[in-house]
């Protein structure tokens, strides 16, 4: 027994000798070196892009010995990804504007305070108010274009048709094709809710405050329902949409710019987009609302050059790499000279999304407590189970999503 | 049941007992000790450097040398620290020169709590060292006053390789589960006596002890939170239960089949089954769920052979979901079974069917009354772990349905999640691993006592000790 | 009479052979659909039909060929380096566990069998924070020393399968050794350990196939650094919302790739298999 516990004992003692060196490590942030080593988020689809524009930044500031590494975390795990543990996070990483309110719950964010009026002045006012929280920036705008629209076959649908969505529904059944959103999914419901009047909001206590039950909530909860129960309605993930549009049972689809790509080649000549429809309710017909969606650069609240990272997350999100963004990738840009450029306005899918933005809420004041009800109520409405009554299910999300976490 | 509860007093009261008596020992052995044996009370090894153990005696030493250094320099900081597990909050401080508020990194709690852990483990280890080396120096001392001759370091290598053959070759197995099981798991279990949710995440919150409002959350207080852990407590025993005995029936039903005589390719059929066995599990769950999605490729076939008009939402309804992982898991676990039950089956003695033929038993009657009692008798703990495994199964369910579909009855989870799952998307998607550990430790709970309970009832652990 | 009886056994044995036939379509089906998958040269997650429209073998040169992003080749040598160094620390300690705990009796043994018991019901996952803070201390995050010792860190916990084996290995072998002055660490290596082929075999086996299918646990230990990941976790992550449209193909092929080195294994190993885990496994 005393032989096993030696054992036990020397290699507890190697474990937790090494423990003191990793702890000075972590406290050290103000620490300086020769070497300005950082780390930098950025999605697989978009190393390529941004090692181009890491070694611009290089380029540009000789002075400093640099040593920047990517790495491929994609903008809507950010916030999982970083919270696993953040001293191991990069130092920069982009991130979608919903996980703002959380990141900056858990201080995992440097203020933007270098530089502030500049950035502020060049990016559009809704995406420098997605990264703000308390009057405070937080991030720095990349791009404008992580909301979503209308995709539709013009073999199908005439400009006009994709106005109201019943007239689309109508005539997909007829064509006996489909027309594709994915319901159980918040971030898209939530555009029926919105569009009728509907709030997210937080309580001074901090809980989520939402009014979806109320008398217009009700009226967009029975447009869901009478959309799912349509014959031509179709739900599910981004690849059904892709290859439903590919095999060509899919006529229209709710989507955004992400799907651009994929949705073009399928359509070739008939790839067209819009904005979102207008929906029935008793009072008439209303505009479908959206979220407005950015995607954002965060400098890691733990790196050890603040002063870099800021500089690096500045350059990355300026006006030229914005525009080379739009022009490898197709990325709607938030800087406002980018936005106006004529390319930008000739590409159908931003030019979709721009047109839907007017229309478009922020979402700075979703919590985390909205989304798996919201989901629920579309699940339960797309398996057409109808055991209860339309006001009963919202007044269940609603008590769920203001409940406390 | 009753017999259980008395092991299980017997046991805590003779541990008692011992300790107790350990202290007794301890104390009047330093009285009765000359002053060699009241130095080592002080010097570890002391006793075994001046008996002739040197080697022993300076691996004491060193062991004390390095634990008094490891405290000092950190370990009663991490002591100190476990009380309040952390005082100092993220702070931040204009700098006017670079224009930036500069972080100042305040007090990690869980990482405290994770080396307050390690620190009470070392502790606890160098302890039973102390006491063994204090036991060995009076020890010695006893043995040279009754002239019995004192072990040299090369015997007690020896004796390791022989009568304490044991303590070799169970030391670095209990280290490395002493490291990667027991350690993290009393950290996760403490943790849910914390408030480590998402309004207290490290680094920048800090998190603190909450005693057991965790505990009466998800049993009492929070009616949705309750709620939701009934049901998918109710869900994973049914689950778990369907799951291991429906695979364990059809997997021993295909063995009879392939194994009756006068059936041919043997080989081949059960190889047809194990090939499904080598595609990993991630890569055949996701495909399945891909094949049975509302307009996925299994719905497209039916409708086109005109079987159906309108697709059958095989994952997007609850009560079809559920009943559609449990097929699905039969296609997982069937070839295991199946593989498992050909091996014992052929050890049933022949004369066994011979006789109950002459009785005039059909195969069905053989099959309730030789083959499946024979079997059951055999494999009662494969079963009783497959059901453990089961009521786990984390993977069928998070690659098939993903818990879905999501329902407003439940917190944080759909109708075919399991206990396990929920509380996997309670720390992934809430970040609520207070709660999550709250539900590990109840499921801990209930699966420990199902398991030793129906462990010390089969036979098969009653008849084992046979030698001595 | 005897020609009823062949009769009946015939009509049983067509209901068998149908049985059978029908089974494995139903098994062999998902299989045979990864396989066409693979070979499909339309892009995208999936189609509503079955049967590729062209067929190509482009999804596996990429793999090897396009290795920018997705390192298959390396991802393969990462797992087959970790399955090779994890399956034979895993098995020498589970055998040695197993040993102790069926061959010598001392005083911790009942507690220490019964505490391992207990220790398996956690939900495993629930500690890979924690393991990973751990390993995080020591400095072997995001290695693959790291994912070897996670791996086959918790292996004597499976040693139960192996006790049972050794349980029925008569105890008068050993006496007998022990009579001509072998050590028990003689015994154990000159006279169990060759008699327990299958038992070695099947441990072998089990912990050889883990690191190929797990991808939980080395996505915590892993994090971003790709060039370190198994093949598992790689294909795991072709299927991420951004990458499944580009890659789900490739993911097939991958998948296909590492299935048919282990279903010959397994189709070879498959007798070891059996008669180990029902040597063990049965008889507790």
């Amino acid at each position: 027994m005393k032989k096993i516990l030696v054992l036990l004992l020397v290699s507890l003692m190697v474990l937790s000798g090494c423990t003191k060196k990793e702890d000075t490590a972590t406290t050290a942030t103000t620490e300086t070196t020769d070497t300005v080593s950082l780390k930098v988020w950025a999605s697989q689809d978009d190393q390529e892009m941004t090692q181009k524009m890491v070694d611009a930044f290089i380029a540009a500031n000789p002075d400093k010995k640099w040593d920047i590494t990517l790495s491929v975390v994609g903008e809507p795990d950010a916030k999982t990804k970083y919270l696993e543990d953040p001293s191991a996070a990069a130092d920069v990483f982009a991130f979608a504007n919903d996980q703002l309110i959380d990141l900056v719950k858990v201080g995992a964010l440097y203020k933007v305070t270098r530089n502030a009026e500049d950035i502020q002045a060049r990016n559009s006012a809704g995406s420098v108010s997605a990264a703000t929280r308390d009057g405070q920036l937080y991030a720095y705008p990349m791009t404008a274009d992580n909301g979503y629209f209308m995709y539709y076959d013009s073999s199908v649908f005439t400009a006009e048709d994709v106005a109201s969505l019943d007239t689309m529904l109508a005539k997909a059944d007829a064509a006996n094709k489909k027309v594709f959103m994915d319901i159980s999914n918040g971030w898209y419901i939530a555009s029926f809710f919105l569009g009728n009047g509907g709030t997210l909001s937080i309580n001074p206590d901090g809980t989520q405050f939402t009014d979806f039950n109320n008398e217009k909530g009700v009226e967009a909860g029975e447009a869901i329902k009478a959309f799912t129960a349509s014959n031509a309605f179709l739900t599910g993930d981004d690849s059904v949409l892709v290859a439903g549009i590919t095999d060509g049972s899919i006529a229209a689809g709710v989507s955004g710019t992400w799907n651009a790509k994929a949705i073009q080649e399928a359509l070739g000549d008939r790839y067209a987009a819009a904005k979102l429809p207008t929906y029935t309710t008793p009072s008439g017909q209303v505009q479908l609302s959206s979220f407005a969606g950015y995607k954002l650069i965060g400098v890691n609240s733990q790196t050890k050059f603040p002063v870099e990272a800021m500089d690096l997350a500045d350059f990355l999100t300026n006006e030229a790499n914005q525009t080379l963004r739009f022009e490898t990738k197709g990325y709607g840009p938030s800087n406002t000279n980018a936005a106006a450029s004529p390319a930008v306005a000739g590409n159908v899918a931003l030019s979709a999304l721009i047109a839907q933005s007017q229309y478009a809420t922020l979402q700075n004041d979703v919590l985390g407590t909205y989304w798996g009800p919201a989901e629920a109520f579309g699940a339960t409405l797309e398996a057409k189970d109808y055991s209860k009554t339309v006001k009963e299910l919202l007044d269940e999300m609603v008590a769920q999503i203001s409940a406390a976490q | 049941m009753k017999k259980i509860f008395n092991i299980i007093i017997k046991t805590i009261s003779s541990f008692f007992v011992s300790i107790i008596n350990g202290f007794k020992n301890y104390f009047s052995n330093f009285i009765k000790g000359d002053s060699i044996t009241k130095i080592s009370y002080f010097v570890m090894g002391f006793g075994c450097v001046m008996r002739k153990q040197v080697v022993k005696g300076i691996i004491f030493l060193t062991v004390q040398l390095s634990y008094l250094f490891y405290m000092f320099t950190k370990g009663f900081y991490y002591l100190q620290m476990l009380t309040t597990l952390g005082v100092k909050e993220q702070g931040e401080v204009w700098d006017a020169t670079a224009q930036i508020y500069r972080i100042q990194l305040g007090d990690n709690s869980m990482l405290l709590l994770l080396f307050g852990v390690t620190t009470v483990f070392i502790s606890v280890a160098f302890f039973l060292v102390y006491f063994g080396s204090v036991k060995n120096a009076y020890q010695n001392e006893i043995n040279i006053k009754n002239n019995i001759k004192i072990k040299s370091f090369k015997e007690e290598l020896d004796d390791l390789l022989d009568s304490k053959y044991h303590i070799t070759i169970l030391s670095i197995p209990t280290i490395l589960t002493f490291a990667f099981t027991i350690m993290p798991l009393i950290f996760m279990i403490l943790m849910a006596f914390t408030n480590f949710d998402g309004n207290h995440q490290p680094p920048g919150k800090l998190f603190t002890w909450v005693g057991l409002t965790n505990f009466s959350s998800v049993l009492v207080s929070n009616p949705l939170w309750s709620k939701t852990f009934m049901r998918l407590l109710v869900w994973t025993i049914i689950w778990a239960f369907f799951a291991t005995s429906l695979n364990y029936v059809l997997g021993i039903l295909l063995a009879i089949m392939i194994n009756k005589q006068g059936i041919k390719l043997k080989k081949m059929w059960r190889t047809i089954f194990v090939t499904t066995i080598a595609v990993p599990q991630f890569v055949s769950l996701l495909l399945m769920s891909k094949l049975l999605a509302d307009n996925g490729a299994l719905n497209n076939l039916l409708i086109n052979f005109n079987f159906i008009k309108t697709f059958i939402p095989f994952l997007s309804d609850a009560d079809v979901a559920k009943v559609v992982v449990i097929i699905v898991n039969l296609w997982v676990g069937i070839p295991y079974s199946m593989l498992i039950s050909s091996g014992i089956l052929m050890n049933i003695p022949k004369d066994l069917y011979e006789a109950s033929k002459i009785d005039g038993a059909n195969s069905v009657k053989q099959f309730f009354s030789i083959t499946l009692p024979y079997m059951l008798h055999v494999t009662t703990p494969y079963l009783i772990t497959q059901f453990v495994g089961n009521i786990n199964n984390f993977n069928v369910i998070y690659l098939l349905t993903g818990g879905g579909p999501k329902s407003l009855n439940l917190y944080q989870a759909g109708e075919t999640d399991l206990l396990v799952t929920w509380l996997y998307k309670l720390t992934t998607e809430a970040q609520n691993y207070a709660l999550a550990s709250t539900i590990g430790i109840i499921i801990f709970v209930i699966l420990a006592t199902f398991s030793l309970i129906s462990y010390n009832m089969t036979s098969a652990v009653k008849e084992e000790d046979t030698f001595s | 009479m005897i020609k009823s009886v062949k009769f009946k056994n015939k009509i049983i044995n067509t209901i068998i052979y149908s049985i059978l036939s029908f089974m494995s379509v139903v098994w062999l089906f998902p299989v045979a659909w990864l396989i066409m998958q693979s070979f499909r040269k339309e892009p995208g997650a999936f189609t509503s039909y079955i049967i590729p429209k062209t067929w190509t073998l482009d999804n596996y040169i990429k793999l090897f060929t396009e290795t920018k992003l997705f390192n298959f080749p390396r991802w393969f040598l990462n797992t087959l380096l970790v399955a090779i160094a994890a399956c034979i620390i895993t098995t020498i300690l589970v055998l040695l566990t197993a040993y102790a705990f069926s061959r010598l009796r001392f005083k911790m043994r009942k507690p220490m069998m019964n505490v391992i018991l207990i220790l398996g019901m956690f939900p495993g996952f629930m500690s890979m924070i924690a393991i990973y803070h751990i390993l995080k201390a020591v400095g072997l995050t995001q290695s693959l020393l790291a994912l070897i010792l996670v791996y086959s860190g918790g292996a004597a916990m499976g040693y139960y399968i192996a006790k049972g084996f050794f349980d029925t290995v008569p105890y008068s072998i050993d006496e007998a050794a022990m009579l001509d002055g072998a050590n028990k660490n003689q015994v154990f290596w000159k006279i169990i350990l060759p008699m327990s082929k299958p038992v070695v075999i099947y441990t072998i086996l089990t912990s050889f196939l883990a690191p190929w299918m797990d991808f939980i646990f080395v996505s915590v230990i892993m994090k971003d650094n790709y060039q370190n990941y198994t093949v598992a976790l790689g294909l795991y992550q072709m299927l991420s919302r951004e990458n499944i449209q580009a890659y789900f193909t490739q993911f097939c092929a991958g998948a296909v790739l590492i299935a048919v080195p282990i279903t010959i294994l397994f189709i070879n190993m498959q007798k070891y298999y059996v008669s180990g885990v029902t040597s063990g496994g049965a008889k507790g």
